[in-house]
């Protein structure tokens, strides 16, 4: 019956046919044979740490850039294409131009090298990309975070969405107008009811 | 492309065409004569300038709101509030348990939001964006407590949700002849807004049961709810009330169509323990919904019924008879036509702590049930009748029997003077209060008879009444031995100085409030004798009485103490000579009332309020 389940089928079913305590591959008592289990890990690439499986990522101007699956399943909307199996050949990121998707790769990588932070040292390492990482001006910022939010890389969002905020911190409104070239479409009545209620903040 | 914006004006105008992809540069190219100087609006160059520069305007709605909720302070939100209009309604949006930083950062700012600000918006002033910026304005200086939106047609469901989302704590809502909102908005509201406490619903005719059930299910701490006027809400919401809101303890609905016998006797019987006050108006409900009120009502302290016109004598008597009326203290009926005799009498038997009664309009009640619910109500107070043109001035000599504190008569036609004394006349050692309003029939005899019953008497007023005299009021002021303390003989047309003469003398030692408004006789003697008696007097109404100059002189080097409130309006014979004197006064005065005085100057009237800061004037 296994032989006519594809590999989405296990992955989909995968709960019913994993062995129920950690296996190794010389315990023959368990009553597995090696082929089993060398089929078993070809389709369960993420549970195993050192992983050589490449994802190809094509970006809106054509360009390919190859990585880690570890690294492209940062995106949970490439997590979902590679699970559905839309990722046979490329996945094309008709939204993501080529200077974005780099840098995007780039933080997803260093991200995913980086273990959980338990270190000061790597922590810190950590924050400080990060802060340079978003040192970057106006237009490449706003298509970051839409690149981010497109491939729903939640820390990217966080840490681009977060950036524009403090952008925004202590500054007035007409300060914020300018630095963000926003068009002021109140009318003079509106502008008033809302100064109004908002005016200590910045009187 | 810089040769093509050529906003500094020089005479050449450049057809290329080609520089630039823009359907609209090269219109302009094409049609302008190629000699004339090229000008171009500023919108234009803000459009091009707009391409170099990147805008935060091309990031979608939901980045925006990733944005705002990570804003570290109020400051920073208020400040984005006023940035454009479209930040405005994404900021309104977010939602106080959404934001990343909460008010860490708010060293000053009171760290809980309890709901302390009030915001009151009227007619033109009331629209979405005043709501939106009330919503983020609020939100970090204490919280919105109130919120009362009268007369608009432009505030809508964008509003509502801003005030939802950023308005946790909203305690009281009040909406009056809003009829934009719908259902949708008090949905919103009640999704976010669990401390609500009060709901004042009036006018606004696009809420139906739906937005009502919502908040009734919500809204656990609801103790107040008030429906006037929509002609969709009918029993459903009551009923959801009902189940929902086990605090609920006033209740008061008006005038609304669909609201009928089911909703009010569900209401009535699931909260008989909480429920304190009771108005009902206008609502075709039936005797039984009366029956019900009896049974169940053992909490309610206060009753109104008004405009039952289906219900009838049976409901009533029921209402009385069920003895379940327990903590009834306040009791009004307004125009209600099965208050008879028989149900009255019922209502005095079985509501034994009663205390007021007001009984308007009801034309089936006479003499006899009067004194029949007075002998009956062994608690009763304080008595008015309104408009009851039945009873006449045996009835109220019955009701005084009891010991009655306090006895308002207004506008009974049944009152007549009696063209013989009866026999049996008890004095009422009780009554503290007398009011006759506007009776055409009352006359001396029946004052008379009220001077001798009545010798603790201390607030008189007769208004209105024609047929006194002062010959009448004499045995009035005569034997009362408690000393008056209010009088009130307004626009009663014939009484002249003697009254006020007699009054001062013999009260002048108690009298503090007098009013004389009307009076067409009284003239500078009143006057002098208040001056000279009337040490108490705190309040002072002589408006359009004949005095003049003379008068206020007198007034000014009187034996007042601390004279408050003196009203002159409409005494066309006072003429800026009483400026001073109006000064002299105005050392104790507080308000002041010189309306419609037309011999008084501006200047004089300038001076007045210059040198009198302390009094209110109304000029």
């Amino acid at each position: 019956m296994l032989k006519n389940l594809n590999s989405k089928h296990i992955q989909r079913f995968s709960y019913k046919y994993l062995p129920q305590f950690p296996i190794s591959p010389n315990s023959p008592k368990l009553g597995f044979s090696r082929s089993q289990i060398a089929n078993y890990r070809s389709n369960f690439p993420t549970t195993i740490m050192s992983s050589s499986k490449t994802i190809v990522l094509r970006s809106s101007d054509g360009e390919t850039f190859e990585v880690d699956e570890a690294v492209a399943v940062e995106s949970q909307t490439i997590k979902h294409m590679i699970e559905d199996g839309c990722a046979d050949t490329s996945i094309p990121l008709p939204n993501v131009t080529s200077k974005i998707l780099s840098k995007v790769i780039e933080y997803c990588k260093k991200h995913v090298e980086t273990p959980n932070a338990d270190e000061k040292v790597a922590e810190e390492d950590l924050k400080s990309f990060d802060a340079d990482f978003v040192k970057v001006d106006q237009s490449t910022l706003f298509d970051l975070i839409l690149a981010a939010n497109y491939l729903n890389i939640k820390s990217l969002l966080d840490l681009t969405c977060q950036t524009v905020a403090d952008m925004i911190k202590g500054k007035t409104p007409e300060e914020i107008r300018k630095t963000f070239n926003i068009k002021n479409d109140f009318t003079p009545e509106e502008e008033e009811e809302v100064r109004r209620e908002n005016a200590w903040a910045f009187e | 492309m810089p040769a093509l914006v050529n906003y500094r004006g020089d005479d050449e105008l450049h057809t290329g065409g080609s520089l630039c992809s823009k359907d609209s540069a090269r219109l302009l190219c094409v049609y302008g004569p190629p000699c004339k100087r090229q000008r171009i609006s500023d919108s234009y160059i803000l459009f091009f300038e707009q391409e170099k520069k990147p805008s935060i305007e091309i990031l979608p709605d939901e980045i925006l709101y990733e944005i705002f909720r990570r804003l570290p302070n109020g400051q920073a939100r208020s400040a984005s509030a006023c940035v454009s209009n479209r930040w405005l309604t994404v900021l309104s949006n977010v939602r106080a348990s959404e934001m990343v930083h909460g008010s860490s950062d708010d060293v000053e700012m009171v760290q809980e939001n309890d709901g302390f600000l009030t915001r009151c918006l009227d007619g033109k002033k009331a629209t979405d964006c005043r709501l939106q910026s009330v919503a983020v304005g609020t939100s970090s200086r204490g919280g919105l407590g109130k919120l009362s939106v009268r007369g608009s047609n432009k505030v809508t469901k964008l509003g509502f949700t801003a005030i939802a989302r950023g308005c946790p704590s909203l305690k009281v809502l009040s909406l009056w002849n809003v009829p934009s909102i719908g259902d949708e908005s008090l949905i919103e509201i009640s999704k976010e807004c669990h401390s609500l406490e009060k709901v004042d619903i009036s006018h606004c005719h696009s809420i139906s049961n739906k937005g009502i059930a919502a908040i009734a299910e919500n809204c656990p701490n609801l103790t107040s709810l008030t429906i006037e006027s929509c002609k969709n809400i009918g029993n459903e919401s009551l009923q959801a009330v009902a189940r929902y809101c086990p605090n609920l303890q006033s209740i008061s609905v008006k005038d609304c169509p669909n609201v009928g016998d089911q909703g009010v006797a569900t209401l009535l019987s699931s909260l008989s323990s909480v429920l304190k006050k009771v108005k009902l108006q206008s609502l075709n409900i039936t005797d039984f919904s009366l029956a019900v009120i009896g049974h169940y009502g053992k909490s309610i302290t206060s009753l109104v019924l008004t405009g039952l016109q289906i219900a009838s004598q049976k409901g009533f008597w029921a209402m009385g008879n069920a003895k379940g009326l327990q903590s009834l203290t306040s009791l009004t009926v307004v125009s209600c036509y099965g208050i008879t005799d028989l149900s009255l009498e019922a209502i005095g038997n079985g509501c034994g702590f009663l205390k007021q009664m007001l009984i308007k309009k009801c034309c089936f009640v006479s003499d006899k049930g009067l004194v029949s619910f007075t002998e009956a109500a062994k608690s009763l107070e304080c008595l008015q009748l309104e408009e009851c043109n039945r009873i006449s001035q045996q009835g109220i000599l019955g009701a005084l029997k009891s010991n009655l504190k306090s006895l308002t008569i207004v506008k009974c036609m049944g009152i007549k003077d009696l063209v013989h004394e009866t026999p049996e006349l008890t004095q009422c050692a009780s009554l503290r209060s007398l009011t006759v309003k506007d009776c055409i029939g009352f006359g001396n005899t029946n004052l008379a008879i009220f001077g001798t019953l009545c010798p603790q008497l201390q607030n008189v007023e007769l208004s209105g009444l024609c047929g006194i005299t002062d010959t009448g009021l004499y045995p009035l002021l005569e034997n009362c031995q408690a000393g008056l303390v209010k009088v009130n003989i307004s626009n009663c047309v014939n009484l002249t100085d003697k009254v006020v003469v007699d009054l001062a003398k013999i009260h002048g030692g108690t009298l503090k409030v007098l009013n004389l408004e009307g009076g067409r006789r009284i003239t500078d003697e009143s006057l002098v004798a208040i001056a000279d008696n009337c040490v108490l007097l705190n309040d002072l109404d002589v408006s359009k009485c004949c005095i003049t100059d003379n008068g206020l002189s007198c007034l000014s080097e009187g034996v007042q103490i601390d004279l408050q409130i003196l009203s002159v309006s409409g005494c066309s014979k006072v003429t800026n000579k009483s400026v001073p004197f109006l000064k002299k006064l105005g050392q104790t005065l507080v308000g002041l009332n010189i309306q419609q005085c037309n011999l008084i100057s501006s200047g004089s009237v300038d001076s007045l309020v210059e040198s009198l800061w302390r009094c209110d004037i109304l000029y």
